[in-house]
Parts: C-alpha cells; sequence; structure tokens
C-alpha cells in the first residue's frame, strides 16, 4: 500500500512539475509595503526553461496590479546558446494564436520565423522598474511573471502546450496614508 | 515608601510633566466644544496644527458665518452673524496631504451668544439694593456700585453709570441712573 501511494505520488508531482518552467526567483528592492510614489526595481531569474514538445521559450509577460504605473525595462532577458534574434520590451502584442500578450519582454526570431522563440534554455535574468501610483485607495499591488512557449503563441504546433502559471513576486497592497487632524481651536 | 519606590514616583511625575508641557506647546490651546462667540463678532480665527505639505479644505455652516481668509491654509477669519444660537458642525475642515489623501473630517459646534440686560431704574441715593438681570443668565455684571451681580444706589451715589454684563468674552451694557433726592428745609412754625 504504501509503494503504490509513493508512485501515486511520483505520478501526481511528474504531472504537476512536467511543465517547462523551473528554477525561478526574484528579488525585489526596496521591501514591502509600498506608499504612493515608491519606486521599486524587481529582478527575475529563470533558471531553466524545458523545451516540452519542442516548445521555445518567446515572451516574459509582467503582470501588475492597478497600484502600480510607470513600468520600466531597466536589464533585458539574456539569450545564452540561443536563436538568432533579439528580446524586443513591448508593451502589447497579439500572437497569431490570440494571445494578448503584454507588457514585457517578447523574443522576436530573425532567423526562421519571427513567431518561433529563441532555443535558449537558460537562465535568463532581467530587470525592471515600476512605481506605486498616486491613490487613495489600497489598490492591488501585486507582481508576477507568465512565460510563454511559442506553443502557445500559435508559433509551434506539436502537442501539450507548456502552462506553466504565473511566478508570484509580490503581493500587497498600497499602504495608504491619510492625515490625521487636531481639534479645530479657536483663538 | 523606600527609596526605590519614591525614585520610581518622582520619575513617572517627572516624564508625565513633561508630557504635559509638549502637549501645550504642540496643540498651543484646546478649544471646549461647543465653541462660543458673540454676535456680529469679526475676523474670529480658528486653526488646526499645520502640516506643511497638507491642505486644508474650511466649511462654515450656519450661524451667518462667513469665512473670510486663510482658506487652503491651517487658519481662517471667520465673520458671524447677528442671530444668537447654537449651530452644530458649523465649523468643518477637511486635510489632505500630499498625495491629495483626505483626512476625517474635523467639526466644531458654535455658540453664538447675544447678550443683554435687563435695564433697571432710574433710583434715588436711598433705594435698596437691585438684582441685577442678564441674559442669558450665568454671566457678571460690573461697574460702580455694582456688588455680586446686584446695584447698590447707596454706594453708587448720584450719576449717570454703564452697567456691562460679561460672559464667554462677550459683553453688553446698560445705562443706569441715580437721580438726587429731595432737598426738604427745616420745618417752619408759622
Amino acid at each position: 500500500m504504501k509503494r503504490l501511494l509513493t508512485i501515486l505520488l511520483l505520478v501526481l508531482s511528474f504531472t504537476s512539475y512536467s511543465q517547462c518552467v523551473s528554477n525561478q526567483s526574484s528579488t525585489i528592492v526596496p521591501a514591502g509595503p509600498y506608499t504612493s510614489g515608491q519606486v521599486v526595481t524587481v529582478n527575475y531569474t529563470l533558471g531553466t526553461f524545458t523545451q516540452l514538445n519542442v516548445n521555445w521559450i518567446i515572451a516574459f509577460q509582467i503582470n501588475l496590479g492597478a497600484g502600480w504605473t510607470n513600468l520600466t525595462p531597466v536589464i533585458a532577458p539574456g539569450n545564452p546558446g540561443g536563436s538568432g534574434g533579439y528580446w524586443l520590451w513591448d508593451l502589447q502584442n497579439t500572437y497569431p494564436s490570440g494571445l494578448n500578450f503584454g507588457p514585457g519582454w517578447r523574443f522576436v526570431n530573425t532567423g526562421f520565423n519571427p513567431d518561433w522563440g529563441t532555443a535558449s534554455t537558460g537562465p535568463f535574468t532581467m530587470s525592471f522598474q515600476v512605481t506605486v501610483a498616486q491613490t487613495c485607495t489600497a489598490d492591488n499591488l501585486s507582481i508576477s511573471m507568465n512565460v510563454f512557449g511559442d506553443c502557445l503563441t500559435g508559433g509551434w504546433n506539436n502537442g501539450a502546450c507548456c502552462t506553466d502559471p504565473a511566478y508570484q513576486i509580490y503581493n500587497g497592497n498600497v499602504q495608504v496614508v491619510t492625515p490625521i487632524t487636531s481639534s479645530i481651536n479657536h483663538y | 515608601m523606600n527609596y526605590k519606590e519614591n525614585k520610581q514616583v518622582l520619575l513617572t511625575l517627572f516624564i508625565t510633566m513633561i508630557m504635559m508641557v509638549t502637549t501645550i506647546f504642540t496643540f498651543g490651546q484646546t478649544t471646549i466644544n461647543p465653541d462660543t462667540v458673540c454676535v456680529n463678532a469679526i475676523a474670529e480665527q480658528y486653526f488646526v496644527t499645520n502640516t506643511p505639505t497638507s491642505t486644508y479644505q474650511w466649511t462654515i455652516t450656519g450661524g451667518g458665518g462667513a469665512l473670510q481668509t486663510g482658506q487652503g491654509s491651517n487658519s481662517i477669519t471667520v465673520d458671524w452673524g447677528g442671530v444668537s444660537g447654537l449651530y452644530p458642525n458649523a465649523v468643518e475642515i477637511i486635510e489632505s496631504n500630499a498625495n491629495g489623501c483626505p483626512g476625517n473630517p474635523v467639526l466644531l459646534d458654535v455658540y453664538v451668544l447675544d447678550l443683554s440686560g435687563n435695564p433697571v431704574g432710574p433710583f434715588c441715593p436711598g433705594d435698596p439694593t437691585t438684582p441685577l438681570v442678564g441674559s442669558p443668565a450665568g454671566g457678571t455684571w460690573s461697574g460702580t456700585g455694582v456688588v455680586a451681580n446686584t446695584f447698590q444706589p447707596s454706594s453708587a451715589g448720584v450719576g449717570n453709570y454703564v452697567l456691562t454684563y460679561s460672559m464667554a468674552g462677550c459683553n453688553t451694557t446698560i445705562n443706569v441712573v441715580v437721580n438726587n433726592g429731595p432737598v426738604t428745609g427745616p420745618i417752619q412754625h408759622y
């Protein structure tokens, strides 16, 4: 019975981690919580992209809560051992599959097909800055990263796609500071 | 109480005193709610503790009040009207910080005070002491011949006097006359 359970767990584990993204990490400076006007720098690294069904990595999409503004790229991902092309900072792009991408970096393959990604498996390190918007409400300040393979974007069709969940970089809300007024005095 | 306990009590008293002094210097004064002003008072100054990066939105409601100067700042002047009575939330302020975020409104009730004094006299020097009545009650009378909110013609003597009724910084006056009594000659015998 124990052996059967172990096998079952191994199968489940394999299923859960059979996607393409692994060894993700991030830092965010300064650490939260945040108030309006603060600028933070996010560093994100994808350690390995496993090319399931020859899916190639094609895009890093940054997902921001409503409390953020002024997203600015700082360091674009590298392309170690990858295909010819470059990582393009883009605010919005609709892929052939209809996937609405953006903002973030997307790879433009200049060798074979622009809708293929890059053959690189990483590591990919990138950095961006983002600012807490002026607000008087506790707006959402979540930051997460989606990694897309070219199967999802419609550039490649060879069986199951990489469907990794978004990697959560930060969760929180704007710390709203409201003034505390003294009592009214009369001379 | 031993030495150690005495030391602890003294230290507590010292800290309390420091806190009281700090509070006084920080807020300057505290106005009791409701605030009292006189009818038709002009340039009455209201203020809150200033935060340099904040802006202040004042609203004057009722009492015939009109904001004269200082809108946007932590200190304003107000002219009040001529109808007495209690006006709830007559002064309101909303402070917004540098991000434009408003704080909770702070309110002050205002009582517009209209004093009046009942006329008395005219008197003769020998008339008895007469109570002085002001409205609303609770104020203080002052002037020549006034003793404990009464008028004593014998103390005042012959003359015209202005007596003042005061309350909460407001004043009103009445005029009182003490006339000469008749001067009767000696009794004659025909």
